[in-house]
């Protein structure tokens, strides 16, 4: 069960990144470039409310590797 | 914790023929549970590009946790609660991080280094992340290898000093789905072997039958396998001056816990420079196979009353506004609230013995590129 929905996860990844997606030029990219459109907030705010859910769930992670752990009592 | 240290790939990508080529900022947060804890946080963070082909990003801060901490549950009143210890905890957590980026073309290479020191906790972390733009950067590729290694002490138990070691595998792909919408989906898998037990943690339970409780001490496995799947969208509504931004992350590991966080927001545009975002996060989870808010007879070996690896959901509503002064000074101001409860969980089955958590937060930053 496990390796299907792991195999789910990367279909549904491949499947993006593979089409349905109109062309993009580079001049078309204005939008894009929008501080609202980026991916993750600014540092500072991302670290503080990452830290703050993460201290009292037990879910955490899944955007990027070596951020190490905390006590977080 | 896992910090969050990847930059917004298409913002790096977008911004580098710009003339912006760093941004320095300072954010204080302010954390207060009801009857609980109280943190302060200032992190002071920066980023910037050098001979075009080199980013370095950084940032420190540091914890100040002041209140009472949930340490036992005792079924002493005929159902079990958490009890919280009249004494005031004081702790202090310092922590940074660096990553340097190199670019190669359509491919950039990052080494990063992260750590975290308390009195009773030590991590080192280290990351390897590559990324790769394909089809004239429509389609980001990364991926990305992580180690930390943990110390664990405690403050009532001078002797305890245990290891806990964690590989990190990450996988994800960013794409633009038009000029105005852009996805991104990555799978952190993670591989942890060592302590995982809370040293204040205590389950007291009282037998109908037996005149002396069990006290028992938090036992959880020596390993922790974890899955984490995140997908996030973005897309932009220019005639509502708006911005939808929708992140939906599947946690899951093998002590049994299945977890859903969504978080929603819309960034609306008030004129040039101000701008407000509402948002909704929605978490649910369900309890590891070991938890137990009492001590089950016979004693198991693995067993934690630890509410956080109960079966639970959380909903915190959140409003943040932004202002964009002269000079690339950007102010902003959010505020949040979070409750957690076992009636919130999706589905119900909420743990019976979960107390309801409420707790406000605000969150104040100053930053400024160049």
């Amino acid at each position: 069960m496990t390796r299907m929905r792991m195999a789910i996860a990367l279909a549904a990844m491949a499947a993006a990144a593979a089409g349905g997606c109109a062309p993009v030029a580079p001049y078309q990219r204005g939008y894009l470039a929008r501080p609202d459109m980026a991916l993750e907030e600014s540092a500072g705010t991302a670290k503080a409310l990452e830290k703050t859910f993460a201290a009292k769930e037990a879910a955490s992670g899944g955007g990027s590797v070596g951020g190490g752990g905390c006590g977080c009592n | 914790m896992q910090a969050a240290l990847a930059l917004p790939i298409l913002a790096v990508c977008a911004k580098a023929g710009a003339a912006e080529v760093g941004e320095i900022g300072i954010s204080t947060l302010g954390y207060k549970e009801r009857g609980l804890m109280r943190v302060i946080e200032p992190v002071l963070w920066g980023r910037a590009q050098i001979a075009e082909v080199w980013e370095v990003q950084a940032s420190a801060a540091v914890d100040i946790i002041t209140g009472a901490s949930p340490e036992l549950v005792t079924n002493v009143s005929g159902r079990p609660v958490q009890s919280i210890t009249g004494a005031s905890v004081v702790d202090h957590r310092t922590t940074g991080d660096i990553k340097v980026t190199r670019r190669f073309g359509d491919l950039a290479l990052s080494a990063s280094h992260a750590q975290s020191n308390e009195e009773d906790y030590h991590s080192k972390a280290y990351g390897l992340e590559g990324r790769v733009d394909l089809d004239r950067k429509r389609t980001t590729l990364t991926a990305g290898l992580g180690h930390s290694d943990d110390h664990v002490g405690s403050s009532i138990d001078p002797t305890l000093d245990a290891a806990r070691r964690t590989n990190e595998y990450l996988f994800g792909v960013t794409q633009v789905l038009s000029p105005l919408a852009v996805v991104q989906s990555s799978l952190a898998v993670s591989r942890g072997k060592g302590w995982y037990n809370d040293p204040y943690k205590l389950t007291l339970t009282f037998y109908p039958d037996q005149a002396i409780p069990v006290l028992a001490g938090d036992r959880r496995p020596d390993h922790r396998d974890t899955v984490s799947w995140l997908t996030r969208l973005r897309r932009h509504f220019p005639q509502a001056n708006g911005t939808l931004q929708a992140d939906y992350r599947y946690f899951r590991d093998d002590w049994g816990i299945r977890a859903h966080t969504l978080e929603v927001a819309w960034q609306q545009d008030v004129g040039e420079r101000f701008a407000v975002r509402p948002a909704l996060r929605y978490y649910t989870q369900g309890a590891a196979d070991f938890y137990s808010p009492v001590v089950p007879r016979p004693q198991p070996e693995i067993l934690s009353s630890d509410q956080r690896l109960g079966a639970f959901g959380g909903l915190s509503p959140s409003l943040r506004v932004t202002a964009r002064l002269e000079g690339g000074l950007v102010v902003e101001a959010t505020a949040g609230y979070v409750v957690d409860s076992r009636s919130l969980r999706l589905g119900g089955g909420g743990s019976e013995a979960f107390e309801t958590l409420r707790a406000a937060y605000g969150l104040v930053s100053v930053s400024h590129t160049f």
